[in-house]
């Protein structure tokens, strides 16, 4: 039955960034699909939110304040969470997003910059993934979805960091595909467009125009993408990268895809 | 300059983070269409979008007994698991009666609320051998039938402003493999046309998007060789070929209305064998 296999019950899904945005998504949704839930972000605040949301599930999660670019705290995080649960099946590298360097020009950028950017956004995913690698070996497998970005693809005008360390993240995935394809380990990558977290409906407004499909994503259309990558019901994927994004790469070629601004 | 298309109204979700407990993947209510439903990629393809709910019609690929024996024994395998369906007969290149069964099945049974165009045929042939009317014929088989049944059922959608129609290419859609050069061509143009559709009918509510597979037992291609067969299953970082059923998931996922945001996108399904190239 192809239902059953979308099934995640008895697993857990450790997830980073996992108390706003596109993690706090994720999480509801691999909980609704049976998973427990380990929650990792700076903050603790939002993530008892999310914590709140899938206990009302029926779901456990447990939660902890981690900060993903220091190897020592995300070692400490992934021993927690194999400590409070046992064992830990699925690994979400969520954690990332910052515009450190924005505004300045190519040579403005200095060293700084650069080490914040890769590190939030490649070398986190990096030090998560190598601190459970040994867990899932041990335990018969295990399955990690990294989160990139379209632009990890495309190249942007003063765009250095996030787009290089995002194109990093889809190389992650593809050297922890055949590294352990033959471990029973699976590694997958989504490509979210632009799916922006507040609600607010002028602002969403304004930016629907600049999507093929005529509006911008929103964060609960995260939810099945990740429950099926994280699941049996993509046992044939590996390596692969998966875009989520309204059709922007596909249709780079013409200005923003349809955009009224450039109409005429 | 491209034609701007309006922006649709969107619904407001009740809530922006949480699918309320509702699984995403049930696809009740939804009256799928399987055309090119003569192999046992189509069988895993209908079967599937059954047990996700679905009521499920299907197609020949040719205007052939043969096939719509084969079409009716996967119409029955859906019919088993409770859903209701029709299955015609008809070529998939001749326009005219492609309408007409899109037409009649949509009066027989319900509106097409998803199609998976689920034909791939492989013609593995050293370039020097082939001949103009083989290169014809894999282009019409592989890709005339994706435009025709994309275009009846496409319309019907686009009127409606809802679709999720999922095309099948191969990854020698934008890879190589001697002897199979006027197969990768086919595939090829599946994978161009299927990028500019989903674009062409996103603003309507009507997603387009493909599975790329790997090599796949029972689908034609290179891998029915014996000898490539065993070397494939050592390459292959999976460690084995696919199966018709690996593309399950995939098939209901994307036939799913919360896949909304998906278009003209690419979900390979090939054991990881593109990582090497």
């Amino acid at each position: 039955m192809i239902l059953d296999k979308f099934d995640l019950t008895g697993k857990t899904a450790l997830v980073t960034g996992a108390g706003t945005g596109l993690g706090r998504a994720m999480a509801l949704a691999m909980a609704d699909a049976g998973a427990d839930i380990y929650g990792a972000a700076r903050r603790m605040e939002p993530l008892e939110e999310t914590k709140r949301l899938v206990e009302a599930k029926g779901r456990r999660m447990e939660i902890g304040s981690t900060d993903v670019t220091v190897t020592e705290a995300v070692n400490a995080m992934v021993e927690d969470a194999i400590g409070k649960f046992g064992r830990v099946d699925i690994l979400v590298n969520n954690a990332g997003i910052t515009d450190r360097g924005r505004g300045k020009t190519f040579p403005e950028l200095d060293d700084e910059d650069w080490r914040v950017g890769i590190d939030v956004n490649l070398s986190s995913a990096f030090y998560c993934s190598r601190a459970i690698i040994d867990h899932f070996l041990e335990h018969g497998g295990g399955n990690i979805i990294n989160l990139t970005s379209g632009w990890g693809m495309r190249g942007g005008r003063n765009n250095f960091m996030y787009s290089i360390a995002k194109g990093g993240v889809i190389q992650l995935t593809k050297g922890l595909a055949m590294t352990y394809a033959r471990d029973n380990i699976r590694c997958t990558c989504i490509a979210p467009g632009l799916i922006p977290k507040e609600i607010d409906i002028n602002l969403r407004e304004q930016r629907n125009g600049f999507q093929p499909v005529g509006r911008v994503g929103w964060p609960r259309e995260m939810g099945p993408l990740a429950v099926f990558l994280a699941s049996d019901a993509s046992a044939y994927m590996s390596g692969e990268t998966v875009l989520l994004d309204g059709g922007s790469i596909a249709g780079g070629l013409l200005p923003a895809g349809y955009a009224p601004e450039f109409e005429g | 300059m491209a034609k701007q298309i309006p922006v649709p109204v969107m619904a407001v979700p009740a809530d922006e983070y949480d699918l309320g407990g509702v699984n995403p993947f049930d696809l009740s209510g939804r009256h799928a269409l399987v055309t090119g439903a003569t192999r046992p990629l189509a069988r895993a393809v209908a079967t599937a979008l059954a047990e996700a709910g679905a009521n499920v019609s299907v197609t020949t690929i040719r205007d052939d007994a043969s096939e719509a024996s084969e079409a009716n024994s996967i119409l029955d395998a859906c019919i088993a698991l409770g859903r209701s369906g029709v299955a015609l007969q008809v070529d998939l290149t001749d326009a005219a009666a492609v309408a007409a069964a899109v037409a009649s099945i949509e009066s027989e049974v319900a509106p097409i609320d998803i199609l998976v165009h689920a034909v791939q045929e492989a013609n593995i042939k050293p370039v020097l051998d082939s001949s103009v009317a083989e290169w014809s014929n894999e282009l019409a088989r592989n890709a005339t039938t994706l435009f025709v049944a994309t275009q009846a059922v496409g319309r019907r959608m686009v009127e409606r402003g809802y679709g999720r129609i999922t095309t099948f290419t191969s990854v020698l859609h934008d890879r190589g493999i001697p002897n199979a050069a006027l197969f990768g061509a086919s595939q090829g143009a599946v994978l161009g046309y299927t990028k500019s559709l989903g674009l062409e009918w996103g603003r309507n509510g009507v997603t387009v998007n493909t599975i790329t597979l790997g090599f796949f037992d029972a689908v034609p291609g290179i891998q029915s060789d014996e000898e490539i067969h065993a070397i494939l299953e050592r390459y292959i970082p999976l460690r084995r070929l696919g199966n018709p059923e690996d593309v399950q998931g995939a098939v209901v996922y994307l036939s799913s209305e919360l896949a909304a945001f998906v278009d003209s996108e690419t979900f390979v399904i090939d054991g990881a064998i593109q990582v090497h190239a």
